[in-house]
C-alpha cells in the first residue's frame, strides 16, 4: 500500500473511531451522574425520577452511575475541559460532589451557585448542613454505634466520649472502627475524637480555616487520643477496611461494639444482615458527626434549567419525607419543613443537631494524618 | 518486448519488496500503537511531570524533590518494603507450591491429575474480591476454621485478616494457575528419554531433577515468577481488604494518595518508583525469552 493510500486508511479509520464522541447531549434529558451505593441508585430511579417526571412533562433524567467520587471528578475534568473548548460537558446533575473538586472547578466556572440560582426552597435547607454556595445538601445519615446487647447490657453503654473509652480500655479487642477514609463510620469516630481533643465545639473547624499550624495543634491531640485506645482496639490495633467490614465482624460475633451509619444498620437488621439483638446508643455530650449528600449542577450543561428544576424538586416536601421514610436518610432541609407527623415518629431516632465535620483540606490532612499517626503506632506481633 | 518483461520483473521484485514491509508493519501497527498510546506514553508523561513541572515562583524546571521526599519518608519507605516483603514471600510460595503440583501433573496419567489440574487452575474463575470475603469467612475471626477447631475442642487459629499475611495467602492463591500452567508448558520441554537415560545410570528422584529437569525449565521459572511478581507488585483489591491499616502496599498506597488525600504529584512519584521496580522484574522477562529465541 502507497503512504498515501496507509495515511488516508488511517484517517478514516480514526475519524470513524472519534465520530461517536461528537454527539451532543440530547435537549430536555438531564445527563444525572451519582457516586453513592445502589440504595441511592434505587432511590431515584424508583421515586425521584417517577416523581419529576409526571410533575415536568418533556424532561426526563437519564440516571447514570459513575462508580466512585473518583468517577464523579473525572466528569467533572471532562466538564472543564469542555468549558474551554466550547463544547457539551454531557453532564447537567451530580447526585453528591465536593465542588472543590477537581481542583479549580469553581474558577473554571463549571458549576452553577445555587445560592443564587433562584430555587423557590432553598431558604428551606438546614443551614448546619450549608458547606459551599456551589452544592446543595439534599439527604444526611448520622454515624451510631451499634452494639451486641447479648454481652452489654444496654443500660450499661457508654453515653459518653469517656465513658466509651474507658468500656474499650476495660474490654480490649471488643471495638473495631474502620480506617478514616475508607468509610464514614470510621471517619467520623476518628471526627469525634478531634472534636474531643479540641473541646467538644464542632464551630472550631469551617471548611476554609485549614492551616497547617492549626491543622497539627488540632488534630495532634486527636491521634494522641487515637493512639492510646489503639492497643485496645480488635487485635491489638487492627482497623477494617470499611463500613461493611466493621458491621460483618460485628455480625460474627469478633467484636461487641462498632460505629456505623444510622442508614446502614438499619437496613442490615432489616435484611437480617445482623441479628435483631444488635442495639444502638449515640453519645450523649456531643453526637458522632453526620454528613450530607450535597447535589452539584453543571453551568455549562445544555439542561442546566432543567437540572435548577430537578434540584428543588428534590427539597420538595414530598421528596424530603420520602428519604426519611423510603432510605432511613436524615432530611437536607431543616427539620420545620418536614411533615409534622414524620419529625414526631422519628423524634426519638433522630437528634436535634447533627454535628458536622467541614471536608476540604481538613479531609485530606486527617485522612494523611491518621494513616502516619495512628496506623502505625502499634506494634502488633508483640 | 524482452525489455517490457525484463521491467515488469524487476517492478514486481520491487514491488513485492515494498509491499511485504508496510503490510507486515500494519499488522502489528495496532498493538504497537495501543501500547505506545496507553502505556509507553503515560509513562513518559508521569516521569516527565515529576521531575519537570512548576516550583514556587511559577517557572517550569527540573525538580527531584517528590522523590527526595519519597525515599527521606519513612512511611513511605515501610510502604515500599512491606510490598517488597509481600512480593517475595508471594514468590518463594509459589515456588514451593507451584513446582511440585507441575512436576505431579507432568509425571503421572490417568484421571486424579485431570481433577488435580482443574482445581489447581480454578482461581483463575474466582474474582478477587469474591476471593476476599471468602478468605474472611474461612480464615477470619470467628471464621469457619475457628468453627472447625472450636467443635474439637482446639483453641482458635491467630488470623492473618488484616495483617500482612492475609494478602499474601490471597495473592499466592490467587496467582496459582498462572504459575502451574506456564511451569507445565516449561515441564513439557523435558524429553522422557532424558530422564529414563538419568534413571539408567542411576540417578536417584533427586538428582533427577536437579540435573536433569531443573535446568530445561529454569527459563519457564523465570517466566513464571516474573508474571507474577508483576501482578503482585501492583496489587490493589486483596491487599486492601485483606491488609494491615499501614504499612500498606503500594497500590492501596497510590490510590489513597491520590484520591483521599488529593496528591496527584506524590501519588504519580510514587506511581514511577513503582514503575522503576516492576521494569526490572520485566527485563528479566525480555532477557529469558530474548535468549530462548536467540537459542
Amino acid at each position: 500500500m502507497k503512504r498515501r493510500e496507509f495515511m488516508l486508511a488511517t484517517a478514516a479509520t480514526a475519524g470513524t473511531l472519534i465520530l461517536p464522541r461528537m454527539t451532543s447531549a440530547a435537549e430536555g434529558v438531564i445527563d444525572w451522574y451519582t457516586s453513592s451505593d445502589s440504595n441511592i441508585y434505587d432511590f431515584w430511579a424508583n421515586i425521584v425520577k417517577p416523581a419529576f417526571e409526571a410533575a415536568n412533562p418533556g424532561i426526563t433524567i437519564n440516571l447514570v452511575d459513575a462508580g466512585d467520587g473518583a468517577g464523579i471528578i473525572a466528569i467533572g475534568e471532562r466538564a472543564i475541559a469542555a468549558k474551554q473548548t466550547g463544547t457539551d460537558p454531557q453532564a447537567d446533575y451530580f447526585e453528591t460532589a465536593n465542588p472543590r473538586l477537581p481542583a479549580g472547578a469553581i474558577e473554571a466556572g463549571i458549576y452553577t451557585n445555587v445560592k443564587d440560582a433562584g430555587l423557590s426552597n432553598y431558604s428551606k435547607v438546614n443551614p448546619l448542613a450549608i458547606d459551599s454556595d456551589y452544592s446543595l445538601p439534599y439527604r444526611g445519615s448520622q454515624v451510631l454505634l451499634a452494639y451486641d446487647s447479648t454481652k452489654l447490657d444496654p443500660a450499661n453503654t457508654p453515653k459518653n466520649w469517656d465513658a466509651l473509652v474507658e468500656w474499650i480500655k476495660a474490654n480490649p479487642g471488643q471495638f473495631v472502627y474502620n480506617r478514616p477514609d475508607k468509610g464514614g463510620s470510621g471517619g467520623n469516630f476518628v471526627r469525634r475524637a478531634i472534636h474531643q481533643a479540641n473541646g467538644r465545639d464542632p464551630s472550631l473547624f469551617t471548611v476554609d480555616n485549614y492551616t497547617e499550624e492549626f491543622g497539627n495543634e488540632a488534630l495532634g491531640k486527636a491521634w494522641a487520643i487515637l493512639s492510646d485506645i489503639a492497643p485496645s482496639l480488635y487485635d491489638s490495633g487492627a482497623y477494617s477496611s470499611g463500613n461493611t467490614q466493621s458491621i460483618q465482624l460485628l455480625a460474627q460475633g469478633v467484636v461487641t461494639m462498632t460505629p456505623v451509619w444510622s442508614d446502614q444498620v438499619l437496613q442490615a437488621i432489616d435484611q437480617g444482615v445482623l441479628p435483631p439483638e444488635t442495639g444502638l446508643v449515640q453519645l450523649q455530650d456531643l453526637a458522632l458527626c453526620g454528613d450530607f449528600s450535597r447535589a452539584v449542577i453543571i453551568e455549562n450543561g445544555t439542561n442546566k434549567d432543567a437540572a435548577l428544576k430537578l434540584a428543588d424538586f428534590v427539597l420538595s416536601e414530598d421528596i424530603q419525607s420520602a428519604i426519611l421514610t423510603e432510605l432511613g436518610g436524615f432530611p437536607g432541609v431543616s427539620w420545620d419543613y418536614v411533615e409534622p407527623a414524620l419529625r414526631e415518629r422519628f423524634a426519638d431516632i433522630v437528634p436535634t443537631t447533627i454535628p458536622t465535620f467541614p471536608s476540604g483540606q481538613w479531609e485530606a490532612a486527617i485522612n494523611d494524618g491518621w494513616y502516619r499517626n495512628v496506623a502505625p503506632n502499634v506494634t502488633r506481633d508483640s | 518486448m524482452t525489455d517490457l518483461t525484463q521491467a515488469a520483473a524487476s517492478r514486481l521484485l520491487i514491488d513485492t519488496n515494498h509491499n511485504r514491509r508496510p503490510w507486515g508493519l500494519l499488522l502489528v501497527a495496532v498493538p504497537v500503537f495501543l501500547v505506545g498510546w496507553l502505556v509507553i506514553w503515560p509513562t513518559i508523561s508521569a516521569i516527565a511531570r515529576t521531575v519537570w513541572r512548576l516550583d514556587a515562583d511559577g517557572n517550569y524546571g527540573f525538580n527531584l524533590s517528590s522523590y527526595v521526599f519519597f525515599f527521606s519518608d519513612q512511611y513511605s519507605l515501610n510502604n515500599l518494603g512491606i510490598t517488597l516483603w509481600t512480593t517475595g514471600m508471594c514468590a518463594l510460595l509459589l515456588l514451593v507450591i507451584c513446582l511440585p503440583i507441575a512436576l505431579y501433573l507432568r509425571f503421572s496419567s490417568g484421571r486424579l491429575p485431570a481433577y488435580v489440574q482443574g482445581l489447581a487452575i480454578f482461581p483463575l474463575f474466582v474474582p478477587s474480591i469474591i476471593l476476599a470475603y471468602a478468605f474472611i469467612r474461612v480464615l477470619g475471626p470467628n471464621g469457619m476454621v475457628d468453627i472447625l477447631l472450636n467443635s474439637v475442642g482446639l483453641p482458635k487459629i491467630r488470623t492473618p485478616y488484616l495483617t500482612p499475611w492475609g494478602p499474601v495467602i490471597g495473592l499466592v492463591w490467587d496467582n496459582i494457575p498462572l504459575t502451574v500452567l506456564i511451569l507445565l508448558a516449561g515441564l513439557g520441554n523435558v524429553a522422557n528419554q532424558s530422564i529414563e537415560a538419568a534413571r539408567d545410570v542411576g540417578a536417584n528422584r533427586l538428582q533427577v531433577f536437579w540435573h536433569i529437569i531443573l535446568p530445561r525449565i529454569s527459563n519457564s521459572v523465570l517466566v513464571a515468577l516474573s508474571f507474577s511478581i508483576l501482578g503482585i507488585f501492583s496489587a490493589f483489591t486483596l491487599p486492601y481488604l485483606l491488609g494491615p491499616a499501614s504499612p500498606e502496599m503500594m497500590g492501596p498506597f497510590m490510590q489513597r494518595t491520590f484520591r483521599e488525600v488529593n496528591d496527584p504529584l506524590n501519588a504519580i512519584t510514587q506511581a514511577v518508583i513503582a514503575f522503576g521496580f516492576c521494569i526490572v522484574f520485566g527485563l528479566f522477562y525480555v532477557r529469558s525469552v530474548a535468549r530462548n529465541q536467540g537459542g
